[in-house]
């Protein structure tokens, strides 16, 4: 029972990591970058190239990952968002669909398409609270919480992300205060990407890194946001360990092809019931 | 004896070229096409439904969706399975589309109730979801192997060979290609183009955004069920693999190149990927890649795809800008403007709170019939905030709006304009891709309603609609004076036609209560004239007029009453001329000095015994 519930948070803990990053993004520039989810597959690979070829030590290995994370992400701003500008939220979620697909291509045409191990990290699990659970997962579940805590005190607290928040809420304003809000969505692409990338290979680790990792954390990740709500670090991070242990429990009790079906029927529920989510807020916007 | 000429070709409509195209290719295996050439066309054909199908839900209603190709798999495992079972193909299709729309009603309904995107994502889950979905219902769809053993079609009893089927194939193409068709150029395709480029006009309109919103997207699923049916007997075989995440990418890659926003750039798009890309086997491999490329060039480039640019041939080269022949009998008749009848609009202790900054703080407004009631008031004083709360578009945290004798409190925008208020916007909301005239029609879509299946018909009730729609549109701008525009681009208008027009469109809703909202606002001067004598002519008509404007000049000449509005509160209100000389009015407007100025002047000129 225990071991499930470690199952379902460190699960969740990755689905809560991608929702991360969609809200950076999305405070930031508005956009939801249907994309954000292959940049952990990119830091997963990295890690499984750099891991092997270059034998590169862990931390070594996760800067490199996050430097060409904020590489790829600011390459994504500028190739296929800044060009859109006001042309309207469709043609964003067409070019960052784009973006995922030559990326999780790319991945396919390098790598091939069989499920390839990491070499962090042992086997062996730990008791923890009357159950199991493997120590590369207690790290994804402890490296959410801290995410969500640190880029929630960076967004209220500090100057940058108060700016965000002000632009989110209304850009010309926040232009006519001298936020460059050009410099500010590419850095929030530049620091999701770098961040996704950098949980790579611990996400790497538990998953194993396969070019289509990304397609599924992407839906999964959403669904975690609209649970806890768009633009919310908390209702990321709780929505994402819902999702998460709901679906070790599906898969336990209902059988191995249950868990994403639960999972769909529980977004379109959610949809149906909170659409704001949990902690989000309905914005209403006029003439 | 004389040929059909060019000016002749001219007056034909445009559907009969490609009615004429689709009859040549359902005729091929007559004209003795190889094998080849028929497979490839039947894969075209499948292909162009399913594009023609998300042009709908994307090109239209501004909706990205990506489960076309979960709603083919529906379609194509529904019918193969009732084919299995011996069901005849007409059954089975039946059974296949509703099963499709049934899926598109499932995903829709939630998938629409947030933001731009959750539909996207919704639609998306539902294509990774389909090997679980396959897996769990494996006693009927065979699981992984596949569901195998679909019989050849027969049609009441009779088993169709394969050139008839070819044949069939084609047909059932060209019959959803027309359907599609009819559904946007009747009323309900400028209907989603208004919605698409602006939501509030649409709300201000009478529309119901989900409603019109789903109904789309519930019909774009249509063509992927037929579709499923057509390829489960052609291949006689279904299996999950024909349905992946690289098929929902196909089909958007092939809406966006021929063209989203057109039913018959479908064709276009999906032949080009066909002949192309997904025929080329050495591209297999590179698939993913090379359509992720295709959609970023494609999102960022190709706005309206082959079908912008043959349009725009065709605008060039064969439609001429001659008046038509009823636009020349309306400006040669000069239609009056009949009777309004205006309803008294009464607001009161209307208060509006954004967070802690109080808007309005207990505003009570009466406009009465037949009469220009203004309100003016220094920016941020309030007066948009009210016009949005007594449109609909804010809820008053606290007071009472009643229109005639009925309580309209906390009504919705689009319940607002079906019970006869109409409004002008600030910013002039002229939607892109329709003429003047289509402009002022879509106002009448809420007040002569039609269905949407008379629209896919053409049924006598949805022609006499439009015809009525188009009459009425050319007499409303008739009397604007402005009908020789009628069949123009009206994004190509001058602001202070614009914004003419848009007093048309209000009229076309046949309105109690009209609401202009600083309707003379970058006019120049004889821009505002034609324009207040407009506004006049609409009170002598009955309507009951409230206008925000800025424009001082204007508002003394055309307004029955002015209310002076100031930081939330009505600080006069009267006549013209009493608010003109009202010392707090002119405090507000032009600071202190300029009240202790005209006091003075105001007691020199009543000293001296004069009246201005």
């Amino acid at each position: 029972m225990m071991t499930t519930v470690w199952a379902g948070l460190s699960l969740g803990a990755i689905f809560a990591i991608v929702a991360i990053g969609y809200n950076i993004v999305y405070i930031a520039s508005r956009v939801f970058n249907f994309a954000q989810a292959q940049f952990v597959m990119i830091g997963a690979f990295i890690a499984l190239s750099a891991g092997s070829a270059l034998d590169l030590p862990l931390w070594l290995t996760i800067i490199l990952c996050a430097l060409v994370g904020g590489l790829v992400g600011a390459l994504e701003e500028l190739g296929a968002i800044r060009w859109l500008r006001g042309r309207g939220a469709h043609n964003e979620l067409v070019t960052t669909l784009g973006v995922a697909t030559l990326l999780s291509g790319i991945a396919l045409v390098i790598f091939g398409s069989n499920p390839q191990r990491l070499p962090y990290f042992g086997e062996a699990p730990l008791d923890l609270a009357g159950g199991r659970v493997l120590l590369v997962e207690l790290f994804i579940i402890l490296a959410a919480i801290g995410l969500a805590v640190a880029v929630g005190i960076i967004t209220k607290r500090t100057m940058v992300g108060m700016a965000s928040l002000a632009t989110s809420e209304d850009r010309e304003a926040g232009a006519l205060r001298g936020i460059n809000a050009g410099a500010l969505a590419i850095g929030a692409f530049v620091i999701a990407g770098a961040l996704l990338a950098a949980m790579g290979p611990l996400i790497g680790a538990k998953t194993f890194a396969i070019y289509n990792l990304g397609d599924l954390l992407a839906v999964k990740a959403f669904v975690a946001l609209a649970i806890g709500g768009f633009g919310s670090y908390a209702g990321a991070v709780i929505g994402g360990f819902g999702v998460g242990l709901i679906e070790v429990f599906a898969a336990r009790y209902l059988g191995s092809e249950w868990p994403n079906i639960t999972v769909f029927v529980l977004l379109l529920i959610v949809l149906l019931v909170i659409p704001q989510g949990i902690f989000g807020r309905r914005t209403g916007r006029t003439v | 004896m004389r040929f059909l000429s060019l000016r002749d070709a001219r007056r034909l409509p445009f559907w009969i070229l490609p009615l004429l195209v689709g009859v040549v290719v359902m005729l091929l295996p007559v004209l003795g096409a190889p094998r080849g050439t028929l497979r490839m066309m039947v894969t075209i054909a499948l292909l162009s439904m399913l594009v023609a199908g998300l042009n709908i839900a994307f090109g239209y209603a501004g909706e990205l969706a990506l489960g076309q190709s979960a709603i083919y798999a529906a379609g194509a495992y529904f019918a193969g399975y009732f084919a299995v079972q011996g069901l005849d193909l007409p059954i089975t299709l039946v059974i296949a589309v509703i099963a499709a729309m049934g899926v598109g009603l499932l995903t829709g309904g939630p998938g629409l109730r947030l933001g731009s995107w959750s539909l996207g994502m919704v639609t998306f889950f539902l294509v990774l979801l389909l090997p679980d979905i396959v897996a769990l219902l494996r006693e009927y769809t065979g699981g992984s192997a596949g569901l195998s053993g679909i019989p050849l079609p027969s049609v009441f009893g009779t088993k169709l060979d394969s050139e008839t089927y070819y044949m069939l194939v084609i047909a059932m193409t060209i019959l959803v290609f027309a359907l599609l068709r009819n559904y946007v150029v009747s009323r309900h395709g400028n209907a989603l183009k208004v919605m698409r480029e602006s939501p509030v006009l649409a709300r201000s309109l009478g529309y119901s955004i989900t409603r019109i919103k789903l109904s789309a997207y519930v019909i774009s699923a249509m063509p992927a069920g037929v579709a499923g049916t057509l390829f489960a007997y052609q291949e006689g075989y279904v299996s999950d693999v024909s349905f992946g995440f690289s098929m929902a990418v196909a089909i958007l890659a092939a809406s966006i190149i021929g063209g989203s926003a057109s039913i018959y750039g479908a064709a276009f798009g999906a032949a080009i990927l066909v002949i192309g890309p997904l025929r080329a086997t050495a591209l297999q491999q590179f698939s993913l890649p090379f359509f992720g490329l295709l959609l970023i060039v494609g999102g960022l480039f190709f706005r309206g795809g082959i079908a912008e640019l043959l349009q725009r041939f065709v605008r060039a080269r064969i439609i001429k800008d001659d008046l038509m022949p009823d636009v020349e009998r309306a400006i040669a008749e000069k239609a009056e403007l009949p009777a309004i009848a205006g309803k008294p609009l009464r607001a009161s202790g209307i208060v509006k709170r954004f967070g802690g900054n109080t808007a309005l703080a207990g505003v009570d407004l009466e406009a009465t019939p037949g009469r220009v009631t203004a309100l003016i008031g220094p920016n941020g004083s309030g007066k948009t905030t009210l016009l949005n709360v007594i449109g609909g578009f804010l809820k008053a945290d606290e007071g009472v709006v009643t229109l005639g004798d009925r309580d309209v409190t906390g009504l919705a925008a689009h319940q607002l304009a079906a019970a006869g208020i109409a409004r002008t916007f600030q910013t002039p909301q002229i939607p892109k891709g329709l003429t003047v005239a289509e402009v002022v029609q879509v106002a009448r879509y809420r007040a002569e309603p039609t269905s949407i299946v008379s629209g896919m018909l053409t049924l006598p009730g949805t022609r006499r609609a439009m015809r009525r729609d188009r009459e009425e549109a050319v007499r409303l701008l008739s009397i604007m004076g402005i009908a020789h525009l009628a069949d123009r681009p009206a994004e190509e208008l001058p602001l202070g036609t614009r914004r003419i027009l848009e007093v048309a469109r209000a009229l076309a809703a046949d309105p109690a209560v009209l609401l202009l909202d600083e309707p003379a606002s970058g006019l120049d001067e004889s821009d505002v004239d034609a324009l207040s004598e407009v506004i006049r002519r609409l009170a002598e008509a009955g309507a009951t007029i409230v206008i925000v404007e800025h424009n001082f000049e204007m508002v003394l000449r055309i307004a029955d009453r002015i209310d002076v509005l100031h930081l939330g509160r009505m600080i006069a209100g009267g006549t013209p001329e009493e608010v003109r000389d009202d010392p707090e009015v002119i405090e507000s407007y032009l600071g202190k000095a300029a009240r202790e100025r005209a006091e003075k002047a105001k007691a020199e000129s009543e000293a001296k015994g004069e009246s201005r």
